[in-house]
């Protein structure tokens, strides 16, 4: 590990003397700030190495003299007693590491201000030997490095890969293809500054832009905590799309984030912005103290604002003074009384005051494509309505010889068995179960049944009097807390559930009179607190329950049910004494209502003429059964719904910020511990950073305005590095959340500072920092890397190449969708929910909240616009941050479970069957059916090698597809997209494999 | 590029980033994809072997009443209708739920009944797991620093109470990796519930917090598919898949030898991963080749795929498969009313499985070296929720004491570490901490909990904070 290290070093160093700031001042505050650095209540002997008054009146340091500093005599004692850093602390200083601590006190141990403290200044542009490779002055000062390390800058990128590089970067959707052909005739300086601009004039940039803003603001659509209710803070989103759309200065965009509810003069648009700080999560758990909760909420705010613009990790100064940064515990509590006196008291759900009404202009556009979806499903539900007039007919004749026969819609079950659980002995009498023998508190009484009906589609419980009652209890009633219904197999050990839809009673007494037992819909919800009763009628009448089967379940011969009927009531002793069970193949009402079925009226017309009546609900019944209308219906009644929800988005409240009248006073809290007050604070910020801005008050506006003042030196530092992050796939600074002491070093320093100063100088001009960058020569280099270079510089810390890595999964998502065409470039409004797996959100909730997919072009909206449930993010995001607390940097890893969804997602196999079905023209060769999609995919024509492997993988597929005569109509079922009719099954499938394989690609899924 | 290749420069690079010295700053983004992101590491203790190989952590989340299913507080009958003395009660904080009401002592709802040779008393409602009450080494003297549900289970699943840091699961992934080749390391399986619960199961309680995302638990469904998008698509004939994987391959290979970018093949291993667990995740959880012996071991229930009984089974196949850390929740154990309706229930859905489990390790020779953990984010209060006297009466959160079980992996066998006071409101004796099993359940695995840490925002993170020592009267 040695050599590492070392190399490290030099990488780091070069031929400089040492510096504080880049060697000395990382080690100290690693290895020793802990107990020696700003933290008073943690530091020891009264040494503080981060104060260099402290450091020589200790004795610690004497400049100039290594082997008197106490400081260089304990990192090198070989007594453990003296020994620094003690070994309980797990930390060690390495060889080189007390060699550079050596050097620096012995060239005088000068201190300096950590880098990012000191205000940003506009560094000179440095020299440069090979002056022709520079495009710009970011290029100056790459190169200057670079030729120090006696290295060079690599060869241009190709242009396709160029193309695509600015495309992702800067909108996150791929170049078209006049776009590469025109970066292809001509890759200068000025042609890309042209695409460029062309690019962050786009409604996609702003899009792309607000993501990264998104995660850092941990908006979401839901609370996060206990029951993690929805909200409706999304016009917020679309407030940011739009000020990255009209390129929004950054110091305005702080300003009307942080305090647009206290502008003079403001509008909605302005405290709609101030939403930015109320997507923390919320918690109404009950029991819990709203007041516990607003802490939070304050804090939260506090730790954003640390991260979101001043890269520092203030949370850690919640409990005690920051050990490293030059941050007290006291600052910390001062920042947040600018976020104290919010008129709000830590509920959460619907209560989580204030909040603005806002109506969005993005709605409309909604409600008109809902309602085309409507008026075309409507359309479709009446046809197949006439569809069913002539099957019906046979139907309706069929029906009337089967009840002449004797058909009726009920039929007794005629149990094989019945047993419980408890010891109560039941016997199966003439068809009924018998209780009798021990009578427990409780019991279950399970019931083997097998009806002899080609399918079941409900049950019917008859509860009927013993000896007392019904029940046989002290006062004869029953309880019926929950049924569970399972098909077993003689054959297979494992049962599968039976899942009830519906349940009714001829009678059901009032529930709140008898200690939640009374409805028998809560005989479905596996809760032993409420069910059915049979209280408040006579013990010794009968009663009648009816459970209508979500899904008509067709036993295999060896499949029987059982119906289990607990009694698992608090009380007790409320056991059924005698029942019966019967079973109905009917489909629609009959297994719904206690009415008499339409054929058991059937019956009694007899050979008879039906009346309109009857025959209308026999019709009803037989539409429920009538596959083509049952979808058509269910499709209708899902747009119907999507189309409400949509409506009901024209007005809603939005979470803003806005001033309570009379201010808290706000105080340290002790330990960080919500309810320990400690002394009283007033409202400022970090003294250690910036001065408050003159004539300022101590307000929100006052915060906005010191955040972005050219003496704070983080933001604007901190926010150019996120726009490099953007365009290299990593910062200059690489912790983009934290620059302090314990964050990295930027790998460019005077290029950071440099774009920093820019940044202001130009107004906080986003487009003008991002145009330099992606002009520069830097950027444009190629990022293919030798082995050689790669070992050398494996983090690419000297920019000798571009970064290739895997573009995050959101815009995979998107670029999948418009390389096919179906992509929905529609903007703002209310977030739609595009089809994930089945149960994902159901799962996580124990079915309280369900995910009800968005149909028809909504869905194939950009991924901004998803719904985010905080307890289960969108299922086809990997990587993603977590939209819990502000988050700044993008993980990439690997798990197997990405590639699952690349290969199988229902989007991405749609996405490849629209992509091929464009190929059916000209009557094209493989070769080139191969090469269009290719290149469509791939924005560059495939080598003959990769042609040749995909023509195989094409062949192949044909021959299998032709080889499975079903297979290629299912394949081609997966998602919902429709190709012509015209497009030959087996060809078009055999193609949407190969361009499934060609999304799937490395290639594909990488910026380069 | 096969499996060796792949291995041998996934181990390298662990090695290259394990062997980087503090203080060297990295950005390390061409291996991102490898380790993580960018890290400055301290380097991480070779782990010495642990007592235990895997973890199975049956969370019981809500907050299982102590008193009616470990905690035998017979004398509390004497008590019951009288005020909860406030020396006892020390100020202690209570939720909103209860603080408006009087103090008034509730003793247990149900008998409880001697077992085993370790003569551990186990409440009436739990009759299953008496037959293992000598596995078990239970600890009574839990304590939590949470009254509510969400701070609690955060900081029993990550050790701290706020959403953010990586889940003991992820810990343990991140720190011993997997001997499995076809299964993801941490496994974590949610009973399928009737009732919506209170307590949502935040997919953070098993997620991987700042550790890199391939260490989040996988969460395997009760649904067709176990794991998302596993199935190969409707239609797609099997050889044609087989063929695009490879021609995948091929591709990958050609652009990597143009880019030089290794991460291209770590992407090759990553579909290899994938296709293996098409195979390797419905073959474990078909339990159509069980036998029927296993079923009637773990109780009914086990017959009814997504239960906690079935889930049960599946747990010791995940094991007998080398699955690291597997961990089920069971949700609604919070009982603030009529537990004799509502925590039997519970009761009634995880006894027989639990002990089933327990003696299905043994016989099989699993127990040795699998550590079982039981035990949810805190226990109930010894005072009645409502009119004590009621049968409607519960009990409110109570994090000052509640028991937690553990078996097998290197614990004492019969034995009971810990004690409360009279009323099951203090610990009398020896106080474990979140932080304390959390070291301990480290050490058994073979991990010290101090050294294993994540550099984050300039920080060294670790599961148990700067807290937590490992609980030696627990150890065998």
């Amino acid at each position: 590990m040695v050599p590492f290290a070392v190399a490290g070093i030099l990488l780091v160093c070069g031929a400089d003397p040492v510096s504080f700031t880049r060697d000395v001042l990382p080690i100290l505050s690693d290895k020793c700030f802990a107990c020696h650095g700003p933290d008073a209540t943690s530091r020891k002997a009264d040494l503080r190495l981060d104060d260099a008054t402290s450091a020589r009146d200790t004795g610690a340091i004497v400049p100039g003299k290594p082997e008197e500093s106490e400081l260089l005599k304990r990192v090198l004692s070989t007594n453990a007693n003296t020994h620094m850093p003690p070994a309980k602390s797990g930390k060690k200083l390495t060889p080189q590491e007390t060699e550079l601590l050596r050097a620096w006190v012995a060239s005088g141990a000068r201190y300096e201000k950590h880098w990012a403290f000191v205000p940003v200044a506009r560094p000179a542009i440095p020299a440069v030997r090979n002056q022709g490779w520079v495009r710009n002055p970011v290029d100056s000062f790459v190169l200057a490095r670079l030729e120090k390390s006696g290295k060079t800058p690599s060869a241009l990128a190709d242009s396709y890969v160029l193309a695509r590089r600015l495309a992702f970067d800067l909108t996150g959707l791929p170049p078209s293809e006049s776009q590469i052909a025109s970066l292809a005739r001509n890759a200068s300086a000025t042609s890309i500054g042209k695409f460029s601009d062309e690019l962050m004039a786009t409604n996609a940039f702003a899009e792309r832009m607000a993501w990264d803003w998104l995660d850092a603001a941990r908006y979401a659509d839901t609370d996060g905590f206990q029951g993690d209710a929805d909200r409706t803070n999304w016009p917020w989103r679309d407030w940011v799309v739009n000020a990255f759309r009209t390129n929004m200065p950054f110091d305005r965009f702080t300003l009307e984030q942080c305090a647009g509810d206290l502008l003079p003069g403001n509008g909605p648009e302005q405290v709609l912005a101030t939403a930015f700080h109320r997507h923390h999560m919320t918690n109404g758990e009950g029991g819990r103290d709203p007041e516990e909760s607003r802490i939070d909420y304050v804090i939260d705010r506090v730790n954003t604002v640390g991260t979101a613009w001043l890269g520092l990790t203030l949370g850690c100064c919640q409990c005690h003074d920051h050990k490293y940064d030059p941050v007290s515990q006291a600052d910390y509590y001062r920042m947040s009384a600018f976020f104290d006196s919010i008129d709000e008291d830590g509920k959460a759900g619907k209560a989580a005051k204030p909040y603005l009404k806002y109506q969005s202009q993005h709605v409309a556009r909604g409600i008109e494509a809902g309602q085309r979806l409507v008026d075309e499903r409507k359309a479709a539900e009446s046809r197949t309505r006439a569809e069913a007039m002539a099957p019906f007919t046979t139907w309706l004749k069929t029906a009337r010889a089967h009840v002449g026969a004797g058909k009726r819609a009920w039929q007794p079950a005629n149990p094989l068995r019945a047993e419980s659980v408890e010891g109560t002995t039941l016997r199966v009498v003439d068809g009924f179960v018998v209780a009798s023998g021990n009578n427990p508190r409780q019991d279950d009484y399970k019931i083997v049944f097998r009806p002899s009906l080609p399918w079941v589609t409900g049950i019917k419980v008859e509860v009927l009097p013993g000896e007392h009652g019904v029940g046989r209890g002290a006062d004869g009633h029953v309880i019926l807390t929950d049924i569970k219904i399972t098909a077993r197999s003689s054959a297979k050990q494992q049962a599968r559930d039976v899942v009830i839809a519906t349940a009714v009673a001829d009678f059901q007494p009032d529930t709140k009179k008898h200690g939640g037992y009374g409805n028998v819909r809560d005989t479905l919800d596996d809760d032993p607190r409420n069910g059915w009763a049979s209280f408040d009628r006579d013990v010794k009448e009968p009663r009648t329950l009816v459970f209508a089967l979500s899904e008509p379940v067709q036993l295999d011969p060896h499949e029987h049910l059982v119906a289990e009927l607990r009694q698992r009531s608090t009380m007790g002793d409320r056991n059924i004494a005698k029942m019966r069970l019967w079973a109905t193949d009917q489909a629609g009402e009959a297994a719904r209502t206690l009415a008499t079925a339409p054929i058991d009226e059937l019956a009694k017309v007899g050979s008879g003429e039906i009346p309109k009546k009857l025959e209308n609900r026999l019709f009803e019944q037989f539409l429920a059964t009538f596959v083509p209308h049952r979808q058509a219906a269910a499709a209708l009644a899902r747009a119907e719904k999507q189309l409400a929800e949509t409506k009901a988005a024209q007005s809603v409240d939005v979470m803003v910020l806005a001033q309570r009248k009379e201010p808290r006073s706000t105080h340290v809290l002790v330990r960080g511990v919500w309810d320990k007050k400690g002394a009283k604070v007033e409202a400022g910020a970090i003294p250690s950073m910036a001065p408050w801005p003159k004539n300022t008050a101590p307000d929100r506006l006052g915060l906005a305005r010191w955040l972005t003042s050219r003496e704070n030196p983080l933001t604007a530092r901190v926010v150019v590095n996120r726009l490099w992050q953007q365009c290299f796939g990593a910062g200059l600074v690489r912790t983009p959340e934290d620059f302090g002491l314990q964050g990295d070093a930027p790998t460019h320093p005077e290029l950071l500072d440099w774009l920093a100063f820019e940044f202001m100088d130009s107004g906080w001009n986003l487009r003008h920092i991002l145009k330099l960058i992606t002009t520069s020569a830097t950027y444009a280099q190629s990022s293919n890397v030798s082995a050689e270079a790669l070992a050398h510089d494996p983090d690419n810390r000297l920019l000798a190449r571009q970064t290739r890595y895997r573009l995050p999964s959101w815009m995979i998502r998107d670029i999948t969708l418009a390389d096919s065409g179906l992509l929905n470039p529609a903007m703002g409004g209310p977030p739609v929910r595009p089809p994930q797996p089945l149960g994902v959100w159901e799962d996580i909730s124990m079915g309280r909240n369900r995910y009800e997919a968005t149909e028809g072009p909504e869905q194939y909206r950009r991924t901004l616009y998803a719904f985010w449930r905080r307890s289960a993010a969108p299922a086809f995001l990997f990587d993603s941050a977590q939209r819990r607390v502000c988050e700044v940097r993008f993980p990439r890893t690997n798990t197997p479970m990405q590639a699952l969804a690349l290969q199988n997602d229902p989007v991405r196999l749609e996405a490849a069957r629209a992509l091929a079905s464009r190929t059916f023209i000209n009557n094209q060769s493989d070769t080139e059916v191969v090469a269009a999609m290719f290149r469509r995919i791939l924005s560059r024509p495939p080598t003959p090698a990769e042609s040749a492997v995909l023509v195989r993988e094409l062949v192949r597929a044909k021959t299998a597809f032709s080889n499975m005569p079903d297979a290629a109509g299912k394949y081609l079922n997966n998602g919902t997209f429709l190709a012509p009719a015209s497009i030959d099954k087996l060809a078009l499938a055999s193609r949407a494999v190969v361009a499934g394989m060609i999304f799937n690609l490395d290639e594909a899924l990488s910026r380069e | 590029m096969s499996n060796a290749t792949a291995d041998t420069l996934l181990a390298s690079t662990r090695r290259h980033f394990l062997g980087r010295g503090a203080g060297i700053t990295l950005g390390a983004v061409a291996l991102d994809g490898l380790i993580g992101s960018s890290i400055r590491g301290e380097p991480m203790a070779p782990p010495r072997q642990g007592r235990a190989k895997r973890v199975i952590f049956l969370t019981q989340s809500g907050g299982p009443s102590q008193l009616e299913l470990f905690d035998h507080k017979p004398d509390l009958v004497k008590q019951a209708g009288t005020e909860l003395p406030a020396s006892v009660r020390m100020g202690q904080r209570l939720t909103g739920m209860t603080a408006n009401q009087k103090q008034i002592v509730m003793p247990s709802r149900c008998a409880f009944r001697q077992y085993g040779q370790s003569g551990a008393t186990i409440g009436e409602w739990l009759p299953h797991m008496g037959r293992v009450a000598d596995e078990i080494c239970f600890i009574k003297s839990m304590t939590s620093e949470h009254i509510n549900h969400a701070p609690a289970m955060t900081f029993l699943q990550t050790g701290h109470q706020l959403p953010g840091r990586p889940s003991i699961g992820a810990w343990v992934s991140y720190g011993l990796g997997s001997p499995s080749r076809n299964l993801p390391d941490f496994v974590v399986l949610v009973s399928k519930m009737q009732r919506p619960s209170d307590q949502p199961l935040y997919d953070y309680y098993w997620g991987s917090g700042f550790l890199p995302g391939r260490y989040q638990g996988a969460r395997f469904r009760n649904a067709s598919e176990p794991v998302l998008y596993l199935q190969d698509p409707d239609g797609l004939p099997l050889a044609v898949r087989k063929g695009s994987l490879d021609g995948l391959s091929e591709l990958n290979r050609m652009r990597a030898a143009q880019t030089g970018d290794p991460e291209t093949l770590t992407r090759v291993r990553q579909y290899e991963m994938a296709y293996r667990m098409q195979s390797s995740v419905p073959e474990l959880t078909d339990l159509s080749a069980e036998p029927a012996e296993t079923f009637e071991l773990y109780g009914p229930d086990s017959r009814r795929p997504g239960s906690y009984a079935a889930n049960c089974v599946l747990a010791r196949r995940l094991a007998e498969r080398g699955v690291r850390f597997i961990q089920l929740f069971h949700p609604d154990w919070d009982h603030h009313s009529r537990l004799p309706s509502w925590c039997v229930a519970r009761c009634r859905d995880t006894d027989q499985a639990t002990a089933g489990l327990i003696t299905d390790l043994k016989r099989r020779g699993l127990l040795d070296d699998t550590l079982v953990v039981w035990g949810g984010e805190f226990g109930r209060s010894p005072v009645g929720q409502g009119d004590w006297k009621s049968i409607e009466a519960g009990r409110d959160h109570h994090p000052r004491c509640f028991t937690m079980w553990m078996a097998g992996g290197g614990v004492k066998a019969g034995h009971t570490h810990g004690s409360t006071d009279d009323f099951s409101y203090n610990v009398a004796r020896d106080p474990v901490s979140v932080h304390d099993l959390q070291a301990t359940i480290m050490h058994l695995l073979g991990i010290d909990h101090t050294r294993l840490t994540y550099r984050f925002q300039g920080r060294d993170f670790r599961l148990t904070d700067v807290h937590g020592s490992v609980v030696n009267g627990v150890l065998a």
